[in-house]
């Protein structure tokens, strides 16, 4: 018997593999050109809806707990780009549950790739990108009028922090999909999870203690825009947890990777 | 008498159907609650910071049992059709539904009826009442609680209709996701559930006043809180003539889209 050699693959391989996984997805995505333009016009409907609403309170109230339009929409920006990377990059986690009742997940653990990446970079969901597009541009407007100065270290800071803070989202999306290993049907909490991400816009001042408590340790949504925009948006007075976001955003993607993983050890036992 | 007989039992089914036991329901009740506070507390800074008391005809307590109840409603009259109509032509199952002795659109709206009645009785009348106690006494006790049920069963049909109008484009494309969002944004946005229309721009309400989605939200909310010449008899009988109108309106589109859509049906095997 020929014996395997179990290499430790590097970050280049699992790269290539997943530029060929994504042309695939695509090439297929692209077959059903219906859907895509419709759903895509979707996503721009939602994005669109949402800053409507936004000007809409705004056009009623002139700030919000000391936070006024340009700042509001510099978090907004904000917590748009952040949630990018789990729109584009993450969302086969929604059909998780329907893979692991219907037994279809056994499939992802034979094959000598690590099972998370190869799970997970099977969709790339293109619609994503118009929410970028949106971000971005609320965001550089936002920047330009509050006066953030550009330097290489405001931009550099800028990349870091949206990238941790996507890991946020990424990582209860993460946790509340693995649910679904110990509980059939669990869809629900991911629905809850994603519902709660419409509050990351709103600086966490407005809440109370006890909710402030939950959102910071428990369900770390203001993670997603607001402790990291304290960065730019308050230069001289800046809380220690905002320069710990990005430690704390990747320490809480691993602990969702090998709870993630957990679970799939567990579902192999189980054996169906 | 038969046919209401027949009407009841697809409604009795429903009920039994939903009454099964189930983790998720309670779980998403809890969420809901918390979701709530998070309102409570994002209007009540925005009030805080805005200095006055009153906003546009609404106060900080009208405001929050708008959007509490337009919550509710949302939950109560949410039916899934478009997913639900997606799957059964995906899967031909739809001509199960097509063969039997009465017609597609009465036969779903009846057998929907049971959860609605469920829904209406185990998240909506407990909110209301949760919202009556808390806000102590912001809600107008009457008459106005009569008109409202009878303007909120106007906009379950109302509701029904949209669905049923946008459904059948699931027979043209395969793209329910896509045609689901697009259909709960527009009708979310413009309806007011997201945010009272009374907060909206004079010209953007008055473009929103000619479209049917105001009927679903707005009217059955500004009927319970008597906003909006709502207090008056006239007011009442006006917002209700709207509702009619709509019901009919969107019956009449309803039925002419769906005899056209359905001549499209093409079931593979089954």
């Amino acid at each position: 018997m020929e014996e395997m050699i179990v290499k430790k693959r590097g970050f280049a391989f699992y790269l290539s593999i997943y530029k060929k996984i994504l042309i695939q997805d695509l090439k297929s995505k692209m077959s059903y050109r219906a859907d895509f333009i419709i759903s895509t016009f979707g996503m721009i409907m939602t994005n669109l809806s949402g800053f409507v609403t936004f000007m809409i309170l705004f056009h009623n109230f002139p700030s919000i707990n000391g936070w006024d339009y340009h700042h509001m929409l510099f978090l907004y920006g904000f917590s748009l780009i952040a949630l990018t990377p789990v729109q584009c990059f993450f969302d086969n986690n929604w059909n998780l549950r329907f893979m692991v009742r219907s037994g279809d997940f056994i499939k992802y653990c034979f094959r000598p790739i690590n099972v998370f990446f190869y799970f997970i970079s099977e969709v790339f969901d293109v619609k994503g990108i118009g929410q970028f597009v949106f971000g971005i541009a609320t965001f550089v407007y936002a920047w330009a009028h509050i006066g953030i100065p550009v330097t290489v270290l405001t931009i550099a800071q800028a990349v870091v922090f949206l990238i941790t803070a996507s890991l946020f989202m990424i990582a209860l999306m993460n946790f509340s999909a693995a649910t679904c290993f110990w509980i059939i049907n669990s869809g629900y909490v991911m629905v809850i999870m994603f519902r709660f991400k419409d509050f990351a816009k709103y600086p966490a001042s407005i809440f109370n203690s006890i909710f402030r408590f939950i959102f910071t340790f428990i369900i770390p949504i203001a993670f997603i825009a607001y402790y990291p925009s304290l960065v730019f948006v308050t230069p001289d007075d800046v809380p220690l947890i905002s320069w710990l976001s990005p430690f704390i955003g990747v320490v809480f993607f691993w602990l969702s990777y090998k709870f993630w993983m957990y679970g799939v050890r567990k579902y192999d036992f189980t054996g169906s | 008498m038969k046919s209401l007989r027949r009407l009841t039992a697809l409604t009795k089914a429903g009920v039994v159907e939903s009454l099964q036991f189930r983790l998720g329901t309670f779980v998403t009740l809890f969420a809901n609650l918390i979701y709530l506070a998070l309102v409570y507390f994002l209007w009540k800074a925005i009030y805080a910071s805005s200095g006055t008391d009153v906003v546009n005809g609404m106060t900080f307590y009208d405001t929050m049992i708008y959007l509490i109840l337009a919550t509710a409603i949302f939950n109560f009259l949410e039916m899934f059709i478009v997913w639900d109509m997606s799957r059964a032509i995906q899967s031909g199952e739809i001509i199960m539904h097509l063969l039997k002795p009465m017609r597609y659109r009465k036969y779903m709206f009846w057998s929907y009826s049971g959860s609605l009645v469920m829904s209406f009785i185990l998240t909506f009348i407990p909110t209301f009442l949760v919202v009556v106690i808390v806000t102590k006494g912001a809600v107008p006790v009457g008459w106005n609680l009569l008109a409202f049920v009878l303007s909120l069963l106007l906009a379950l049909v109302i509701n029904y209709n949209i669905e049923m109008l946008v459904a059948p484009i699931c027979l043209y494309t395969e793209s329910t996701w896509g045609i689901n969002i697009v259909k709960e944004t527009i009708v979310l946005l413009l309806s007011g559930a997201s945010i009272p229309l009374a907060f909206f721009p004079e010209t953007f309400r008055k473009i929103v006043e000619f479209l049917p989605f105001r009927a679903v939200y707005d009217i059955p909310l500004t009927v319970l809180l008597k906003k909006n010449g709502t207090d008056s008899f006239d007011g009442l009988i006006n917002a209700i003539v709207i509702q009619l109108i709509w019901c009919v309106v969107l019956t009449i589109c309803g039925n002419l889209f769906w005899n056209h859509a359905v001549k499209k049906i093409t079931v593979n095997g089954g």
